[in-house]
């Protein structure tokens, strides 16, 4: 990667070449941990089993190994994780569930809510606009301790609707896509009514199809959310370990299942990537507006 | 603007319900809630938690830890991603690349990655190879105090892609005739950055650092990854102090816990704004 293969387009000047060997060097450091998971996630078991044993040896001169090839490329941590172990798949399923659960919630309420937000007039708009405003900006403990009270009083504790539902309601992405929805020109609204539509008509065949790139990055952020959570089951599902999303789990896996630990994580890493590979660009659009206050 | 009452209470209700449900009024009656003792004849007594909670050592250092880290990894993001942006900036369109590739951890959940942080920080580890092939000491990252250092990281891994995405397009709206201008005139790339830049994109900087900052405030996953449910005193943080009230159950003292936060942080940004406000009138 340097001005050399560019020859067609203008010569680089030296602080671009300094440029790009700065990035390559800082983009290489934040790959390697996925690289490496995924690496060692094809390993043989057993030797994946013995290197992590050579862990919390603290003599001195003794090292790790680096380990770059395995001593034969191995899909068996793999098999053992699908066919064997059906902990792993539970924990996997129920990541799958919450996270479904809670992208499902957010398609059904927060487009609606923003575009109530965004395109009516009603008295006490801006207020509830104000405290949308402040409940997302207060730290995820202050917000949390307190809905305790409303999960106890609806008998919701220690069920996984507990974790569900406090994500389903996120103020953050009803403002992400009331900023969104605010920028669609009036004039499309009263070309619209001209033709006869109202106000459902507007939402489902004009907005929501407008809305496309909003709704894709808060569905990816989202889905990156709920993905990685922890606090919240901790929280809401005491120590129901069977119930638990594989995110919180990762710690026992690694000590229980040492030789298994890198292909979980690989396939846990997986659909991130393919979300995040699809979703790029509206992902970027997505962050840049949350900078609009 | 539409102004028809029965569908806007149709597109407004389910949400507001939820809102109201699950943050508003849990929030609000936690107040009432937090003055209470929790007995079944439920006395108020005002703010006897919060000294309870106040002279608790443990909810002291779990406090002091999370406003400490906060204020570590904030200043670190915010550093970090400047300068990135600065140096993607050069690049004009070939940096989206990379700019693409430095976003990717924030999507990639940091849980799947504890066992490679696991093994890059142990003592026998090539991160202790490199430490010692630079002539310093090895150092216990997973075990002793030290420990701040591998969660610090592995949360600025993941957070920088954001601040760095949000930084760029501040840049990208400044015009290139400014920085044509100041290669003129004989300024280098620090004088621009500083001179010119830095005053521009002042108010997307001063964003920056506050989300970075409320973010950072919840840091907790990390600890948890590396250190479990009880870890080393460094970085006990406030969540592992309301995440064992709650396993005893002790919902007075959590939301207490809760509120007191709140109350530091709130003070907390009054003074970023204030001090703001004060510089703003400077200019």
């Amino acid at each position: 990667m340097t001005g050399s293969v560019h020859a067609g387009k203008k010569r680089l000047r030296p602080g671009q070449v300094l440029a790009y060997l700065v990035l390559t060097l800082v983009c290489l450091l934040m790959v390697l941990p996925i690289v490496l998971t995924f690496l060692y996630s094809f390993f043989p078991m057993s030797e994946m089993t013995a290197y992590l044993k050579t862990r919390n040896n603290y003599a001195q001169g003794q090292w790790m190994d680096i380990l770059l090839s395995p001593s034969i490329v191995s899909l068996r941590q793999y098999y053992s994780l699908l066919i064997e172990k059906p902990v792993y798949l539970q924990l996997f399923a129920n990541s799958l569930l919450y996270t479904g659960a809670v992208l499902l919630g957010q398609a059904l309420v927060i487009p609606m809510m923003a575009y109530a937000l965004s395109r009516f007039r009603f008295r006490g708009r801006d207020a509830l606009f104000f405290v949308i405003l402040m409940m997302m900006l207060l730290p995820f403990q202050v917000t949390m301790a307190p809905s305790v009270l409303t999960m106890r009083a609806l008998g919701l504790m220690n069920t996984p609707w507990a974790v569900i539902l406090l994500l389903v309601f996120s103020p953050f992405y009803i403002f992400l896509v009331r900023q969104y929805m605010v920028g669609i020109p009036g004039d499309l609204f009263e070309a619209a009514m001209m033709d006869g539509a109202g106000t459902w008509r507007c939402f489902l065949y004009m907005v929501l199809p407008i809305s496309k790139p909003i709704l894709g990055a808060a569905a990816a952020l989202s889905f990156a959310d709920s993905w990685n959570m922890v606090e919240q089951p901790l929280i809401y599902l005491s120590n129901q370990q069977d119930r638990m999303p594989l995110s919180v789990m990762f710690n026992q896996l690694s000590t229980s299942e040492p030789g298994i630990a890198f292909a979980g994580a690989a396939l846990y890493i997986l659909p991130a990537l393919l979300i995040y590979t699809y979703f790029q660009e509206d992902i970027l659009l997505g962050i840049q507006l949350s900078d609009m206050k | 603007m539409f102004t028809r009452k029965k569908s806007l209470m149709l597109f407004l209700l389910p949400g507001l319900l939820g809102l109201l449900l699950f943050y508003l009024v849990p929030f609000l009656g936690g107040i009432y809630f937090s003055m209470t003792d929790g007995s079944i004849a439920n006395r108020f007594v005002w703010f006897e938690n919060y000294q309870r909670v106040w002279s608790n050592p443990v909810f002291l250092l779990g406090l002091r830890n999370s406003l400490e880290l906060s204020l570590i990894c904030a200043p670190l993001i915010f550093v970090f991603s400047f300068v990135l942006s600065v140096v993607l900036r050069t690049l004009k369109e070939r940096s989206l690349g990379f700019r693409n590739l430095l976003l990717m951890p924030y999507l990639v959940p940091s849980s799947a990655l504890l066992i490679i942080w696991l093994l890059l920080f142990d003592f026998g580890s090539p991160i202790n190879r490199l430490m010692e092939l630079m002539g310093l000491q090895r150092v216990l990252w997973l075990e002793s105090e030290a420990m701040r250092v591998p969660v610090v990281l592995l949360y600025i891994w993941k957070n920088v892609g954001f601040s760095v995405v949000i930084f760029s397009a501040a840049l990208n709206a400044v015009p290139d005739e400014l920085y044509e201008f100041a290669r003129l005139e004989g300024a280098g790339p620090i004088r621009q950055a500083t001179k010119i830049t830095l005053p521009l994109i002042m108010p997307t900087a001063f964003l920056v650092f506050v989300l970075a900052w409320v973010n950072a405030f919840k840091i907790f996953k990390e600890v948890y990854f590396i250190g479990g449910a009880y870890p080393r005193d460094s970085v006990y943080t406030l969540q592992h102090y309301m995440n064992n009230l709650f396993a005893k159950l002790d919902y007075q003292l959590v939301t207490t816990a809760a509120y007191s936060f709140a109350v530091i942080v709130f003070v907390l940004f009054g003074l970023l704004y204030m001090g703001k406000a004060v510089r703003g009138h400077d200019r």
